[in-house]
């Protein structure tokens, strides 16, 4: 068996599944793996082929998915491209294998296991970005620069900054991936780019965290002051707000 | 306050404002950080803290945006969502509500915000995404109109001062004057009174100073200019309801149980006039409303030109929040009610609030009692079962049996009674039918309803899909069979539902009692 791996970007992504189809239709479909890199554990028998990023492969990709499914299959594709499950690359060469058959109906298909898994990633993914909108807080610098840490599974900032772009179009903010060391960086009434740190870079944004003003104070103030004591509920409080997504909230710090 | 600003208020045409009224407010000498302590767990008994209904996109040199689905940013210690910054304007009363913390006759600590401090806080923490929005209620200080006019004078001020652009909830005072309730309408999102208690007789014994009338007025109203607004915009003059209720035509917000409900009102208000014992019949029925109430015989509200803020009026609509426990109504009174809020004045969402005792009165439940939270969420499921599911207020509750069952959930209970419509076939039935299955959701039945085109269905996939099938393979078969040989017979089935959600019920009645087993750490070991 053949086993495709790139990187996990989305133009390697798109590239590795152009790579693995072409050798597909010489050897079939059921021949070929697909996974992300790092490879922990390499299997014996079956040969590793690398696929660096092409852009003009992986843009032939994402259109025929447009063209011959339908933006919204891409918009699930992309999504899934975020993932940090391990079968999430072969979840998406799957789902394009039913999906080119099908077509655009493929997305209600919901009996088809791969149009399945494709959903539940796409669902996991949006869930977890709607969760960091929720639980992302900014230290403010000076009230001139703000900046939050976060440190999702998957590879969400630039969703989340997508969100906060719109909200605080006017001021300067930026939200750090303290996993994968990027940030999702916006000035001042402009776009949002994504940045890959470097070391002294990521040393010197962890400071900001220690960072408290008044308004931190009076958050905590009130955030113990709202819970009502006669229905405290510390099961339901975690069920809602899971112990990993506290990790940056203020209101949990001592 | 700066020129700036005064020049703004200015500007939109709302004379709202006036130097001299800022001087009493700012005479008790406590910190913001104190203010914000009392007057926050003054507001914590009221429930409605979502930010949804709204969508509207941020602009450039603004702050704020809304998204329909709402946002929680944190949750409590009680496991409630804090989506807004909910807090009082002031804790000053001068009414006696007998189930209030802040009745006058209480001695509390009192505080009182001025305009400035409320849109500092509220702009400093939604720069940090702490909170959504603002909550704004308040007690009554002096007269509601003096009140509701240092409201809206807030709001004006963060929504023209400080940019604000995101979500507003403000809660009106009964008895305000009609000016004030149009310029808070312009000002927020959601607009909301509370009823407090579903009928005329439990608000006289325990809110003397409010009556139906004053609260029933404004929120007819109110409704009524909200659906001027939105015809004039091209859309319908009803909310938005969820996308499902279009198929459900046995739903409340469906149009022919909107004509029964006209036929309804317009037999009782003929009644009325015939009979002028009309007042006796009237209080001895559960119903609070009568017609000259609802939302389409309501004046509509001629605000002052508010053009120049270029808003609409509360696009997120109204709530109404219900305390239950407190005096002595059924379920089945509570929910008639809350059928005819929507019905009759199309409110967007009805709350209710387990009763904490707060107050030593001889009316009132013994401090000490536990607030009924069991009660509290089959109301809630009872209230989702009539947004969403398409049932009706009579079909879940009786005169005869005019309380829910403890131990199950409201739906549930209506299947066991309804078990000549079971089992229901996935394969064929429509989605309104699927969507009365327990353990079916609108999400699922919508599920079933598309993948049902492309191929044969199993309860593999069901279970996929969302359906909870601890619950609804009583009540379905999936391409003619059962997943289990199980009788569809109610004592059977009643057994083992109660069984399945035993504990869930069990922790949601003892959520507060903070029993935990015992580990090796308790001895100090390990």
């Amino acid at each position: 068996m053949k086993i495709y791996t790139c990187k996990d970007k989305l133009e390697d992504i798109m590239t590795c599944i152009y790579d693995a189809w072409a050798d597909a239709l010489r050897i079939g479909h059921d021949q070929i793996r697909l996974k992300k890199e790092p490879i922990f554990q390499p299997t014996l028998l079956d040969e590793y082929i690398h696929v660096d990023g092409d852009c003009s492969k992986a843009e032939k990709v994402t259109r025929s998915i447009r063209r011959d499914i339908s933006s919204r299959a891409y918009l699930y594709v992309y999504y899934a491209s975020l993932s940090a499950e391990e079968d999430a690359l072969q979840a998406i060469y799957n789902f394009l294998r039913v999906g080119f058959a099908m077509g655009a109906d493929v997305l209600e298909n919901y009996t088809n296991p791969h149009v399945m898994r494709i959903m539940e990633l796409y669902r996991n993914i949006g869930n977890e970005s709607h969760h960091f909108r929720e639980f992302a807080r900014f230290q403010s610098l000076d009230g001139r620069v703000y900046v939050s840490h976060l440190e999702p599974k998957s590879d969400v900032i630039m969703l989340v900054g997508r969100h906060f772009a719109d909200r605080m179009p006017s001021e300067h903010w930026m939200i750090v991936d303290d996993n994968r060391k990027m940030a999702c960086v916006h000035p001042k009434d402009g776009e949002n780019y994504l940045r890959y740190l470097t070391d002294e870079e990521f040393d010197a944004l962890r400071k900001t965290e220690a960072y408290e003003d008044e308004y931190t104070g009076m958050w905590k103030t009130f955030f113990h002051t709202i819970g009502i004591k006669e229905r405290e509920n510390y099961v339901c409080q975690r069920k809602l707000f899971p112990i990993w997504k506290r990790k940056h909230a203020v209101e949990f710090k001592e | 306050m700066s020129v700036k600003s005064k020049k703004s208020l200015a500007s939109a045409n709302v004379c709202l404002y006036n130097e001299n009224m800022n001087t009493e407010l700012t005479n008790d000498n406590y910190t913001t950080q104190e203010k914000l302590q009392i007057l926050a767990d003054a507001a914590k008994y009221d429930v409605a803290c979502t930010s949804s209904g709204s969508s509207r996109r941020g602009r450039k040199g603004e702050l704020g945006s809304t998204v329909s689905c709402g946002i929680c940013h944190s949750f409590a210690a009680d496991g409630r969502c804090i989506s807004l910054l909910k807090i009082l304007m002031t804790n000053h009363c001068v009414y006696d509500c007998k189930y209030c913390i802040n009745r006058v006759s209480n001695d509390v600590k009192r505080a009182t915000f001025t305009p400035e401090e409320i849109c500092n806080l509220t702009v400093e923490f939604y720069k940090r995404n702490y909170i959504e929005g603002l909550f704004l209620s308040s007690g009554v200080l002096k007269n509601p109109t003096y009140t509701m006019e240092k409201m809206c004078e807030t709001l004006l001020l963060l929504r023209t001062k400080y940019h604000f652009n995101g979500y507003i909830h403000v809660k009106t005072i009964p008895g305000a004057s009609d000016e004030l309730l149009a310029a808070a309408g312009y000002l927020a999102d959601r607009v909301s009174v509370n009823l407090e208690l579903p009928t005329s007789e439990s608000l006289r014994k325990l809110a003397p100073n409010k009556t139906m009338q004053t609260i029933l007025n404004p929120m007819g109203k109110v409704q009524n200019t909200i659906a001027a607004h939105r015809m004039a915009i091209g859309k319908s003059a009803y909310m938005e309801r969820s996308r499902g209720n279009q198929f459900l035509q046995a739903g409340i917000f469906s149009d022919t149980s909107k004509q029964q409900f006209q036929k309804k009102l317009e037999s009782r208000a003929a009644l009325q006039k015939g009979t002028d014992v009309s007042k006796t019949s009237a209080r001895s029925n559960p119903a609070v409303l009568d017609s000259s109430f609802t939302w389409n015989q309501a004046y509509q509200l001629a605000p002052h030109d508010m053009s120049r803020l270029k808003r609409s009026f509360a696009p997120a609509g109204q709530s109404t929040q219900m305390i239950i426990g407190a005096t002595g109504e059924s379920d089945y009174t509570l929910l008639q009610t809350t059928q005819q809020l929507y019905q009759g004045f199309d409110l967007k969402r009805v709350f209710y609030s387990a009763y904490i005792p707060l107050n030593e009165d001889s009316v009132l439940p013994a401090i000490g009692t536990p607030p009924p939270l069991l009660r509290e969420h089959r109301l809630y499921q009872a209230d989702w079962l009539l947004r969403f599911y398409g049932f009706q207020a009579d079909e879940l509750l009786t005169l005869e049996k005019p309380n829910f069952n403890e131990l199950l959930d409201p739906k549930c209970d209506w299947a066991l009674r309804h078990l000549e419509l079971f089992p229901v076939e996935a394969e064929t039935a429509s989605y309104a039918e699927l969507l009365r299955v327990p353990g079916i959701g609108p999400k699922s039945a919508s599920r079933i309803v598309n993948a049902r085109r492309y191929g044969r269905l199993d309860f593999t996939n069901l279970k996929k899909m969302g359906v909870v099938l601890k619950r609804a393979h009583y009540f379905i078969t999936c391409g003619g069979k059962q997943m289990y040989h199980t009788p569809v017979e109610e004592t059977y089935i009643t057994r083992q539902l109660v069984s399945v959600d035993r504990k869930e019920s069990w922790e949601m009645a003892h959520a507060n009692e903070g029993f935990s087993q015992m580990t090796l750490a308790d001895f100090g070991i390990g």
